[in-house]
């Protein structure tokens, strides 16, 4: 009788522990959040999973908090309410700022935070939209059309001094969920991250691989068909990439029978009209422009891009004056109104149409 | 040296031994269930903190949630008399994005109600090799 009970309660210990071994595979944490006026999902993997999930969170709310415009008590508000009165920036708004710098020049003005006062005339920063008067749009442009005239330079260790010209003010909205990717990727470094998944609202990071040794499968959202879920104009394979969508269905309003939506031309006041229906831009985590923040980049460019059409952003990517002979740092999946999908060459083996969409599919070259 | 008594197991010896064993596969099934869990769950998180799961397969709500001075109503759907899913029938938000997104039935799939601060999202299920791990847009 002794050696059966020393049986069954080595059985009984066996049985109880053999779920307790898991592979860093098995051990998974996804929290939501909701953070910079989007829903965000985190998804980490390995034996830190829960510690690096909630380090991320961390990362964003402290990125909010500082770059957030609506948030009074933010450094962006205290600079948008300076005055032309230099104020101090911490090393995460300095790096933004030169950064949004180099893209407003890059993209010959496409890209623009210092468009701020105009999205706010349309009520993309609320939830009372309007279509403002041309008088009030050209006063507004007057301020923003030479991009953002803010003063001073950073230094590494941030707390510089920085200025706006009278009346202007910054939006980062353009760029801060990229840039919050890029030190995401540190955060999962640091935590010894074999892999995750991370939807900062339209950015996604896909770090490592999918448990099972694949890529992951990223949906890229059909702008004709938003009402339905799992309508996509095609999926992405990604390893180890940062992809980031701008489409002008993401936020809209309707009025007198037209539709207006939240991204704005620069150089006219009103929403991009560029033939476009969304951008999708792509690069790999140690790609990027020199810069040493892809992710920032992917961000900037879908944006910019969106605005610029599609002959414009083509020639942007191919444009060898801007990046050498190595090209282009990033990829690109342009949706077009006419109906087709245009997929830059080395995302080609990478993308798959969804034939439900009825796009056809064209590869861009060099 | 006295030698030690010989102990005689009693019936409480086996009734413990008994009850150890019952707690032992009852822990390892409920390991087992939760690595490969099939049910179809709502997971709704208010304020970032989750507030409710609702197994698809015995739940026909509807529920009520309100937060940040909104309140939407989440309601149970069956489609096709095989698929379970969840959608937002109303709510008094300003964007309505959370009615208009419809209704979800694929794990990985969630309806975001920003106003109210709000997110449900279908998790377990049967795995869909097709599915897509995030979309972009």
């Amino acid at each position: 009788m002794r050696r059966l009970a020393a049986y069954v309660l080595l059985l009984a210990l066996l049985l109880s522990g053999c779920g307790v071994q898991m592979s860093p595979d098995e051990a998974q944490e996804s929290i939501q959040v909701i953070a910079m006026d989007t829903a965000m999902l985190i998804t980490t993997y390995g034996e830190r999973s829960p510690a690096a999930a909630y380090a991320c969170e961390d990362t964003i709310r402290d990125l909010e908090a500082k770059l957030s415009r609506t948030d009074p008590d933010s450094e962006v508000s205290r600079l948008n309410a300076s005055a032309g009165e230099p104020v101090e920036v911490g090393e995460d708004l300095g790096v933004l700022l030169e950064l949004a710098r180099y893209y407003h020049g890059s993209t010959g003005g496409a890209f623009n935070i210092a468009i701020a006062p105009v999205v706010s005339a349309w009520g993309f920063t609320g939830d009372s939209f309007r279509v403002p008067s041309q008088a009030e749009l050209d006063g507004l442009l007057e301020l923003a059309q030479d991009g953002p005239g803010y003063n001073g330079s950073l230094s590494h260790g941030g707390a510089d001094r920085y200025s706006l010209a009278p009346g202007q003010a910054i939006d980062l909205g353009g760029i801060a969920k990229g840039y919050a990717a890029d030190k995401i990727v540190k955060v999962l470094q640091e935590h010894d991250v074999p892999r995750a998944n991370i939807n900062l609202g339209g950015n996604v990071l896909a770090y490592g691989g999918r448990p099972d040794g694949t890529p992951w499968r990223v949906g890229i959202q059909d702008p004709a068909r938003v009402g339905e879920q799992n309508a996509f104009a095609g999926v992405l394979a990604l390893t180890d990439s940062f992809a980031v969508t701008s489409g002008g269905y993401q936020r809209y309003f309707e009025q007198g029978g037209k539709t207006y939506h939240h991204i704005i031309d620069p150089a006219t006041g009103y929403p991009a009209d560029s033939g476009l229906t969304s951008v999708t831009v792509v690069a790999g985590l140690g790609e990027g422009d020199g810069s040493g923040f892809p992710g920032t980049m992917c961000d900037a460019y879908s944006t910019a891009l969106f605005i610029m059409g599609e002959e414009q952003a083509l020639a942007f990517w191919r444009d060898e004056t801007q990046w050498g002979e190595e090209g282009c740092p990033f990829d690109l999946v342009l949706v077009t109104e006419d109906g087709r999908v245009v997929v830059t060459k080395g995302l080609a083996d990478r993308f798959t149409l969804d034939e439900s969409s009825g796009y056809t599919l064209e590869v861009a070259s060099q | 040296m006295r030698p030690l008594p010989k102990l005689r197991p009693t019936l409480w010896d086996g009734l413990v031994v008994l009850c150890v064993a019952a707690l032992a596969l009852g822990i390892a099934f409920f390991q087992w269930r939760s690595g490969t869990s099939l049910a179809l769950t709502a997971v709704v998180s208010v304020d970032g903190t989750e507030v409710d799961r609702l197994d698809l397969e015995h739940w026909e709500g509807p529920r009520v949630y309100t937060n940040n001075g909104y309140t939407l109503t989440l309601s149970w759907i069956r489609h096709n008399d095989t698929e379970n899913g969840v959608w937002v029938g109303k709510s008094d938000c300003p964007t309505q994005d959370c009615v208009r997104t419809g209704a979800i039935f694929r794990p990985g799939q969630s309806i975001v109600c920003l106003p109210a601060r709000i997110i449900i999202r279908l998790e377990g299920g049967a795995p869909d090799p097709d599915g897509v791990d995030a979309v972009l847009g």
